[in-house]
């Protein structure tokens, strides 16, 4: 089956078997092997992705959703200005995720800075698909309120700017 | 690595007699709606059926439809469970909200919707059990003399003699209306994990009115995914003819007759499976009779 669809900010069209999973995809098809995980479908949490922005886990994505869509990886995702604010909300909290979660929880964090959610209930309950023990609650909740206020203070910059 | 091994084809059609022409032409075809159960099966991929044909419902618009009065909600059967959750969480009936809340992130609820959840093959998640519970109807779509049909039925009504849902052949539940409960009592409760660990997992959904320590219209239905619901109206008329506060004769009589059901039911259940679903019924008949003393002490 062909697929088209745009993966790291590259249009691409795939010939795939169409129930592939999306985490397999990256590693096979991308050679993204290092930033995300292909658990056979255990809902480990570590191959997450953002699929037109909002964080999904790629192992449960098959290959004939993705068409027309967009996938980003962490490995592009953390060349953006969206993760440098992430990046500087963990400095203002002092504490940053391990290595082997970091990714997943950096696109976790994204996913709810940009719907601005502050919920301390949803922020654990979409964290708590991450199972490694590395960050606390409290922490990753002042992550996001963090990250929603430098996100906020950007986007005004730019408004004012333009 | 797998390509071209078994690549299954995929139809998605963008309404319902769309969906009535292509099972016509492929009567074997799987249904795929959210897809979090059939990925999340360790042989999901690659495919081992060759030429096998999947009908995605994603792209029909009429089972992505929400309404309510004020009588009841009606979910279109590709409703995800998150939207569930941001359209209904302050009219929703409580053991309806507490099921989806215990799935847990917003990663899975996003994708799994409410129709996959109620006709998973071969599998039972915990929410065809609290629809029953709740007294949910479901349109179920099915093909006769080559014309899609629709009838609303209760979901007991598709419940079979293993405790299963089980749909009519190229059927599919494309509706499901929950009405707004005004039962004072409801509980749901699971124990364990049904993705990662089914053998071992239970849970229960119960809903009834309390008044003047007498239950009104009590349902209980017990869930355990690889085996079905156990849900029978003798239970629930059991419970009916009760009065609550229960001394400890009573409530381990009670808990007798629920366990020999399940356990006549369903002979195969684990170990833990049974303790857990003690456990549960205990909780349920404790939280009662905390009920029924406090609103006499109230009175």
């Amino acid at each position: 089956m062909k697929i088209d669809c745009t993966i790291d900010g590259k249009t691409l069209t795939l010939s795939l078997n169409s129930d592939k999973p999306l985490s397999l995809i990256l590693r096979e098809n991308m050679g993204d092997d290092g930033a995300v995980n292909h658990c056979n479908g255990e809902m480990c949490g570590l191959c997450t992705v953002l699929v037109d922005g909002k964080a999904m886990l790629s192992c449960l994505v098959p290959a004939f959703e993705i068409r027309g869509k967009t996938v980003v990886t962490f490995d592009s995702f953390r060349k953006t200005r969206n993760m440098k604010d992430i990046e500087k909300a963990y400095e203002a909290a002092g504490r940053f995720p391990c290595s082997e979660c970091y990714a997943s929880r950096s696109l976790i964090f994204e996913s709810l800075i940009e719907e601005g959610i502050t919920d301390e209930e949803e922020i654990l309950k979409e964290l708590s698909i991450v199972r490694c023990p590395c960050m606390d609650p409290e922490d990753a909740i002042s992550i996001v309120r963090k990250g929603i206020e430098i996100r906020r203070k950007r986007n005004v910059r730019r408004t004012q700017l333009a | 690595m797998y390509e071209g091994l078994s690549s299954p084809n995929i139809h998605t059609p963008a309404n319902l007699s769309e969906y009535a022409s292509i099972i016509l032409h492929y009567p074997a075809s799987s249904l795929w709606a959210g897809g979090t159960f059939i990925m999340s099966r360790p042989d999901a991929y690659p495919s081992h059926r060759m030429n096998a044909e999947i009908i995605y419902l994603g792209e029909i618009e009429e089972m992505h439809r929400f309404q309510r009065n004020d009588r009841f909600a009606e979910f279109g059967a590709m409703v995800t469970l998150d939207e569930i959750m941001s359209t209904g969480k302050t009219v929703l009936p409580r053991a309806l909200i507490e099921n989806i809340q215990t799935i847990g992130s917003r990663l899975i609820t996003r994708r799994a919707t409410l129709g996959g959840a109620i006709a998973a093959k071969d599998f039972t998640t915990s929410f065809p059990g609290t629809l029953i519970a709740l007294d949910a109807t479901v349109e179920v779509r099915f093909m006769k003399k080559k014309r899609l049909h629709s009838r609303w039925m209760p979901l007991t009504r598709l419940l079979d003699r293993s405790g299963r849902i089980a749909l009519p052949p190229q059927g599919l539940i494309s509706r499901v209306r929950i009405a707004f409960s005004d039962k004072n009592c409801q509980f749901f409760s699971q124990a364990g994990s049904f993705m990662l660990a089914p053998e071992d997992s239970v849970s229960a959904a119960f809903t009834a009115s309390l008044d003047q320590d007498i239950l009104i219209n009590p349902k209980i239905a017990i869930t355990y995914p690889l085996h079905g619901i156990c849900y029978s109206r003798d239970i629930d008329s059991i419970f009916s003819s009760l009065r609550f506060p229960l001394d400890d004769d009573e409530e381990n009589t009670l808990e007798s007759m629920i366990f020999t059901f399940v356990e006549s039911s369903f002979p195969d259940i684990s170990p833990l499976q049974k303790t857990r679903t003690r456990g549960i019924m205990r909780s349920i008949i404790d939280t009662l009779n905390e009920r029924s003393l406090t609103s006499s002490e109230e009175e």
